[in-house]
């Protein structure tokens, strides 16, 4: 049975390394099973900006970094990938705030009556449009791993800008437990700007 | 002005059209019934009865896909019906790649995969003529809409792509599915001795893969066939012109052959006894006498006049030549006292001649004009005989 408790030990176990750049804290996990896990915190606000996740392939060698919370902000080049959602698309990001989860989708004109938000017993979240113009079915790996189900209470959703937002209020394990977090992370001695300390005599 | 280059554009042209037309490619299969009993003249292939008949056989044991490293060698004099493929290289790199290249592993792999059907395809070409064409592509599920960007790759592949009707599939577009493909042994190497990725990235070739890697790849894979996992699918590799071959890649191919990753091995050889490359001593076919132990032998002979008669016309038909009774039967005494394939090239050589007179039948006045033009093996030998010792008076005389 999963519970905070069980993620803690995790990256308890996991090597770890952790960087200061930029005004984020950068952590660097690899997990006893090979996958490696890399999170980046806003020094000021506390808040996780990115979360990605990358393990090996079926066949071996690396895959690519999937993001969990985040986006790729590289530019990806067509040559390569062949074939790639245009700009124009609707964009999925997950970008969390402190008391909550939070998920916007940018370039969405649609007016806010167009959408409908709700859970389902498999534990995702779905996007519909009444216009069949976007749809988006989603999870919340945080609650997953912890084992909280999801509660339709706490969804709530605002339009503005081309952009629907939509928020689910943290429950108060998971605020628990990324406060604990939090003061372990700051405990480990990180280093500065990725510079190999080198003090000439 | 303009109207000889006209002409000479049209020449060329022509030219190139002939020269398309491969020397097997009147072959359509091996000719054989259901039973693998040998027509006498079916699919472009004449006589040869026990050679086809037994290739037959081994073709059935490749299809079933059983077995693998079993390893064949098709021998016959020159022009008796081995089918070319060229093979360059011989040192042992290479044929390892060659070898892992043949042996596939089909396995199920967790992928993203786009589902949807398609609304708009849209590709502009740039008004110059020239430059990377643009393309967009509308795709929807029951539930959503996107727009994709095509990059030149898939542009080309959706040109070509035949298209398969399914059904407007639901929920997203892009969704993770568990999708069976096969890979080459090879492939799985490349992936997993790619560590420092840029090397290879700037030169494009894998380079030598270290054994470690293969080795730690097969027990995978041997993992992956016992846990039900992947599947092998041996191949065949064909090396043409065998005795070209040495001593280090011959003992190479022994322990090959061992490995139970083995492919079917076929070879192909026009030498008899002769010597072994890279040693002094003289094998069969300029195989060692181990290899040769673990091969299946299939033997062609030289073709009887009736038969080259029948090949000579199929290529005939082959490469649109009309030609007479006479002419025809000239070109068979050629064709048996010199090689078959001498004899199929003064096919065109004597169609462009006939041409030049404005004939459309080739005659025997055409062919004795090439067999005076064109010389043939043993001939040219002679010739240079004669010339060498010229040459070599010359020297004396200084």
């Amino acid at each position: 049975m999963a519970t905070p408790m069980a993620w803690m030990d995790l990256l308890q176990n996991a090597q770890k390394t952790c960087l200061v750049q930029d005004g984020r804290r950068k952590l660097h996990f690899t997990l006893q099973d090979g996958r490696e896990l890399a999170e980046e915190y806003d020094l000021n606000t506390n808040e996780l900006v990115v979360r990605k996740w990358r393990k090996k392939s079926t066949l071996g060698g690396t895959a690519k970094w999937e993001y969990e919370v985040g986006e790729l902000l590289a530019p990806r080049s067509l040559d390569t990938d062949g074939l790639m959602e245009s700009t124009s698309n609707p964009i999925f990001v997950r970008k969390d705030t402190v008391p909550a989860f939070q998920w916007r989708i940018r370039n969405l004109p649609y007016p806010l009556e167009t959408y409908s938000i709700t859970c389902d017993e498999d534990q995702n979240i779905i996007i519909r449009t009444s216009n069949k113009k976007y749809y988006k079915k989603f999870r919340i790996p945080d609650l997953e791993r912890c084992n909280i189900p999801l509660d339709q209470k706490c969804l709530s959703f605002a339009h503005a800008n081309n952009t629907l937002i939509v928020s689910y209020k943290k429950p108060v394990q998971i605020l628990d437990m990324e406060k604990a977090l939090l003061v372990e992370f700051k405990k480990l001695k990180a280093s500065k700007d990725g510079d190999v300390d080198c003090t000439p005599s | 002005m303009a109207v000889p280059t006209a002409d000479k554009v049209q020449e060329i042209r022509e030219v190139t059209r002939m020269e398309r037309i491969g020397a097997h490619s009147h072959i359509r299969g091996l000719g054989l019934d259901d039973a693998l009993e040998a027509r006498n003249v079916s699919q472009g292939m004449v006589g040869q009865i026990e050679a086809r008949r037994a290739a037959g056989v081994i073709l059935e044991m490749i299809k079933e896909g059983k077995i693998a490293g079993r390893a064949l060698l098709i021998a016959g004099h020159p022009g008796t019906g081995k089918t070319a493929i060229a093979m360059e290289m011989g040192k042992t790199e290479a044929l390892t790649q060659a070898f892992r290249k043949s042996i596939g592993v089909r396995i199920k792999e967790e992928t993203e995969i786009i589902e949807g059907e398609v609304v708009e395809i849209q590709i502009d070409r740039p008004a110059t003529g020239t430059g990377a064409k643009v393309g967009k592509l509308t795709l929807k599920t029951t539930e959503m809409e996107t727009i994709y960007d095509l990059g030149q790759k898939m542009i080309e592949s959706l040109t070509k792509e035949k298209t398969k009707f399914v059904q407007c599939p639901e929920g997203e577009l892009q969704k993770r599915k568990e999708v069976v493909h096969t890979v080459t042994l090879h492939e799985i190497d490349v992936i997993n001795s790619r560590t420092q990725g840029f090397l290879a990235l700037f030169s494009g070739d894998t380079g030598e893969i270290k054994s470690e890697v293969r080795e730690q790849i097969n027990s995978k894979v041997a993992e992956w066939r016992e846990e039900g996992k992947a599947e092998i699918v041996p191949g065949v590799l064909f090396i043409d012109e065998v005795h070209m071959l040495d001593m280090e890649c011959f003992s190479f191919l022994n322990r090959a052959l061992e490995s139970d990753m083995a492919p079917i091995l076929i070879m192909a050889t026009n030498r008899g006894i002769t010597k072994i490359r890279g040693t002094s001593e003289i094998g069969p076919h300029g195989i060692p006498i181990d290899l040769l132990d673990r091969l299946l032998i299939i033997s062609t002979t030289p073709y009887e006049e009736k038969e080259i008669k029948l090949i000579l016309k199929i290529r005939c038909e082959e490469e649109d030549v009309e030609m007479t009774d006479d002419a025809m039967t000239v070109l068979c005494r050629i064709g048996m006292e010199t090689s078959l394939r001498y004899s199929i090239q003064l096919i065109t050589t004597a169609h462009l001649v006939a041409r030049k007179r404005k004939a459309t039948e080739v005659d025997v006045d055409d062919i004795k004009r090439v067999y005076s033009l064109f010389l043939d093996e043993s001939r040219s030998t002679q010739f240079l005989k004669e010339y060498q010792q010229e040459d070599h008076g010359n020297q004396l005389k200084i």
